[in-house]
C-alpha cells in the first residue's frame, strides 16, 4: 500500500510524458505547419545519416565517459578516507563534499567562466607567476566542459562510494595485509571487488548525469560546442521541431541505457 | 630462547598512553593470553605485534628478526579476528589460499595445503561454499585455517571466540588449544573473558591502564597476585583497608589481624572468599572474629555469604554447601577465621 503513491507518481509523471514524447518522435515536421500527425521513422533516419548529429552523440559519450573515469579515480581515494576516518569532524567533511551541490548548476558554471576566461583567475595567476606567456584557451573547449561536469558529479560519486566502503569491515583489509598482501594486492583483490556495488552505482549515476548535462556544456562549451542535452532543448525551443527533438531525446535515453547495461554486464561477468 | 620478544613497548595518543612500557617474552610454542578490562591496552599491544599500529617506542622481535618497523604484510603473523574477517567474495578454498597466493606459491602446490589446513580445522568438503553460507563457528574455523595455511611464525588471536554462543565457544576453545599444541604454534590471544583465559593459556599477562600488572601461570596469578588489582581481577577477593606493621594488620574497624606483611604503612588486606572458614572449622585459625551475616546467596554447591565484622569491615566468604550443615541466615552471628598466610597485604595504592 505504501508504494502506491510513488508508483502512481512515476507512472503519471515519468512514463506518461515519455510515451507522448515517443509518439511525437514518429510525427512529421513540416516547416510552417509545426507538427503533422504521422507514423514515420524519418526523424531517426535524419539523425543517424547526418554526421553533424552523430558527432554530437559521439562527443557527448566521450565527455561523459571521461568525466565518469576521472570522477572514479579522484573520488575513490576521497571516499575511502571519508569512510575510514575516525575524526569527529567526519560529518563536517561530508558536508564539504556536498557543498558544491548547494550552488545551482548555472551559478557554478558562471563561476567557472570567470575562472577559466582568458583574463580569468587561473590565467591571471599563471601569467602573474610567469609560467605562461599567452592565456590558456580553456573556456569554450571540451576540457572546460569536462572540468565543469566533474565538479558537479564528483560529490555523487564520493557519497555513493563512501557509503559502500563504510560497509566493508576494516578487519577484512587487515586480514589481507596480515596474509602477506601489500597495499596494491589488497586493493586489487579485496577492496576493489568488495566496493564493486558502489563503483557500479557511482559510475552509473555519474555517467547518466554527464550524458544529460545541460547548463554546464551550454555555459562552458559555448554555442559551437554541442552535446545532446542542449541539442534536444534547441530543437524544442528554438527550431520548434518537436518530432526531431523527441527522436533525439529517445536516442540519448537509449544510448545512456545501453551503455549502462553493457558496463554492468561486463563488470558482473568479471567480478562474479 | 624467546620466539617473540616485546621490549619496552609504548603507544601514546596525544595525552593518552594506551600502552606503557610493556615487556613480554614468549617462548617457542607457548600460548600466551593478554587479559584485562576493556581499554587496558591489550588489543593495542596485539595490533602493534601484528603491525597495524606503529609503537611510539620499544622493540618487537620475532625469532631473530626485528619487525618493529616492518609493515604487517612482511611480518608473517597469522591473525584471527573476533569478526572472522573472511573475504566475503571468495569461497572457503579461495580464502584459505589467499595467503599462499600472496606468497607466490604455485597454484598446483596451493591445493594440498588448503586441503590440509581445512582438514586441521575439521572443515573438509566445504571448499566451494561462500562465507555467508557457513555458521559462525564454521566461519571462525575457516579464519583459523586461513591463518594456519601460511605457516605463520606467530599466531595472533583477537577475541576469537567472543562472537560465538556459549556452547560453541567451549568447543572451539578446546579445538584451538589442541591445534596450537599439536602444531607447536607460538600464540598470543587477547581476551576479556577470564574463564577463557584461564582454561587456554600457558601463561597470562594481566594488563590494566596500559601497564603490565603481572605475568605468570594461572596458579601464580591466583596464589600470589602481584598487586591489589590482580587480586581483584583474577578470581574474587575481599579487601580490608587498614594499616600494616611488621606481621600485623590493623583494619579501619580496629581488627588486629595476624598476617605475613612485608610492608608497613597504609595497606590493603586481600582475602580469597573460599580460604575463609566458619563455625567449628574457624576455631583452629590464627585469626578468628565474630561476624554478622548480612546476605546469603545460594549457588547450589556453594554458598556466598556477605558478613560484617565491624562497621567498616565487610568481607565475602564462600563455603561448600555440606549436607546437614546449618545454613546461616541474615542477622545470625557466626565465627569466621582464616590462617595467617591466607591474607595478602598490599601497600595502599594512591
Amino acid at each position: 500500500m505504501l508504494v502506491v503513491p510513488a508508483t502512481l507518481f512515476v507512472a503519471i509523471g515519468l512514463i506518461g510524458p515519455i510515451a507522448i514524447l515517443f509518439r511525437y518522435s514518429l510525427n512529421q515536421f513540416i516547416p510552417g505547419q509545426f507538427m503533422v500527425d504521422g507514423l514515420t521513422i524519418e526523424n531517426y533516419v535524419k539523425f543517424f545519416t547526418d554526421s553533424f548529429y552523430l558527432n554530437v552523440l559521439w562527443r557527448t559519450i566521450r565527455v561523459a565517459v571521461a568525466c565518469t573515469v576521472v570522477c572514479l579515480i579522484m573520488g575513490f581515494p576521497l571516499a575511502y578516507v571519508l569512510a575510514r576516518t575516525q575524526s569527529r569532524f567526519k560529518n563536517l567533511l561530508i558536508m564539504l563534499v556536498v557543498l558544491p551541490l548547494f550552488v545551482g548548476n548555472a551559478v557554478r558554471a558562471a563561476g567557472w567562466m570567470t575562472a577559466f576566461g582568458s583574463k580569468g583567475a587561473l590565467n591571471a595567476s599563471l601569467m602573474g607567476l610567469g609560467l605562461i606567456d599567452q592565456p590558456l584557451e580553456i573556456m569554450f573547449t571540451e576540457t572546460a566542459v569536462i572540468i565543469g561536469i566533474i565538479a558537479v558529479n564528483l560529490p555523487f560519486m564520493v557519497l555513493t562510494l563512501q557509503s559502500v566502503i563504510e560497509g566493508i569491515n576494516r578487519n577484512v583489509e587487515e586480514a589481507a595485509f596480515s596474509l602477506g598482501a601489500g597495499p596494491v594486492a589488497m586493493f586489487r583483490r579485496v577492496l576493489w571487488p568488495l566496493a564493486m556495488p558502489g563503483i557500479l552505482a557511482g559510475t552509473i549515476l555519474t555517467f547518466i548525469l554527464a550524458m544529460n548535462a545541460y547548463a554546464t556544456p551550454v555555459l562552458l562549451g559555448g554555442p559551437k560546442f554541442q552535446t545532446m542535452g542542449p541539442l534536444v532543448y534547441g530543437q524544442f525551443a528554438q527550431q520548434n521541431n518537436w518530432p526531431f527533438g523527441g527522436a533525439i531525446s529517445f536516442i540519448l535515453m537509449t544510448a545512456t541505457l545501453l551503455l549502462t547495461i553493457a558496463a554492468n554486464l561486463i563488470v558482473q561477468r568479471r567480478y562474479r | 630462547m624467546a620466539r617473540l620478544s616485546i621490549e619496552h613497548l609504548r603507544k601514546v595518543y596525544g595525552e593518552f598512553t594506551a600502552v606503557d612500557d610493556c615487556s613480554i617474552d614468549i617462548t617457542e610454542g607457548e600460548f600466551l593470553v593478554l587479559l584485562g578490562p576493556s581499554g587496558c591496552g591489550k588489543t593495542t599491544t596485539l595490533r602493534m605485534v601484528a603491525g597495524f599500529i606503529q609503537p611510539t617506542a620499544g622493540r618487537i622481535t620475532i625469532g631473530e628478526r626485528d619487525v618493529t618497523g616492518l609493515p604487517p604484510w612482511k611480518r608473517n603473523c597469522g591473525l584471527v579476528f573476533q569478526s572472522y574477517a573472511l573475504f566475503p567474495h571468495m569461497t572457503v578454498a579461495e580464502n584459505v589460499a589467499f595467503g599462499l597466493e600472496m606468497r607466490k606459491i604455485a597454484p598446483a602446490d596451493r591445493g594440498p595445503r588448503v586441503t590440509e589446513a581445512l582438514r586441521l580445522v575439521r572443515l573438509t568438503g566445504l571448499d566451494e561454499r561462500y562465507p555467508r553460507q557457513l555458521s559462525g563457528g564454521q566461519q571462525q574455523r575457516v579464519a583459523l585455517a586461513r591463518a594456519l595455511a601460511t605457516e605463520p611464525d606467530v599466531l595472533l588471536l583477537d577475541e576469537p571466540l567472543s562472537n560465538l554462543d556459549a556452547k560453541l565457544r567451549q568447543e572451539v576453545r578446546v579445538e584451538i588449544r589442541d591445534l596450537q599444541r599439536k602444531l607447536g604454534l607460538t600464540t598470543i590471544m587477547v581476551t576479556h573473558d577470564q574463564e577463557e583465559a584461564l582454561t587456554m593459556a600457558d601463561r597470562l599477562v594481566v594488563m590494566e591502564k596500559g601497564k603490565v600488572r603481572q605475568i605468570g601461570t594461572q596458579r601464580e596469578l591466583y596464589e600470589k597476585p602481584a598487586d591489589r588489582f590482580v587480586a581483584g581481577f583474577i578470581g574474587r577477593s575481599a579487601f580490608l583497608e587498614g594499616e600494616a606493621t611488621g606481621g600485623r594488620f590493623r583494619s579501619e574497624g580496629g581488627l588486629d589481624i595476624a598476617c605475613k606483611a612485608a610492608t608497613a604503612g597504609p595497606a590493603t588486606l586481600a582475602l580469597r572468599p573460599e580460604r575463609l572458614a566458619i563455625g567449628t572449622e574457624a576455631e583452629a585459625c590464627a585469626n578468628r572474629f565474630p561476624a554478622r551475616v548480612e546476605h546469603v546467596s545460594y549457588l547450589g554447591a556453594l554458598l556466598d555469604i556477605d558478613v560484617r565484622l565491624t562497621e567498616q569491615d565487610r568481607i565475602l566468604l564462600q563455603v561448600p554447601n555440606r549436607q546437614g550443615a546449618a545454613e546461616p541466615r541474615p542477622g545470625d552471628m557466626i565465627t569466621i577465621g582464616w590462617a595467617e598466610d591466607a591474607g595478602l597485604v598490599y601497600p595502599r595504592e594512591p
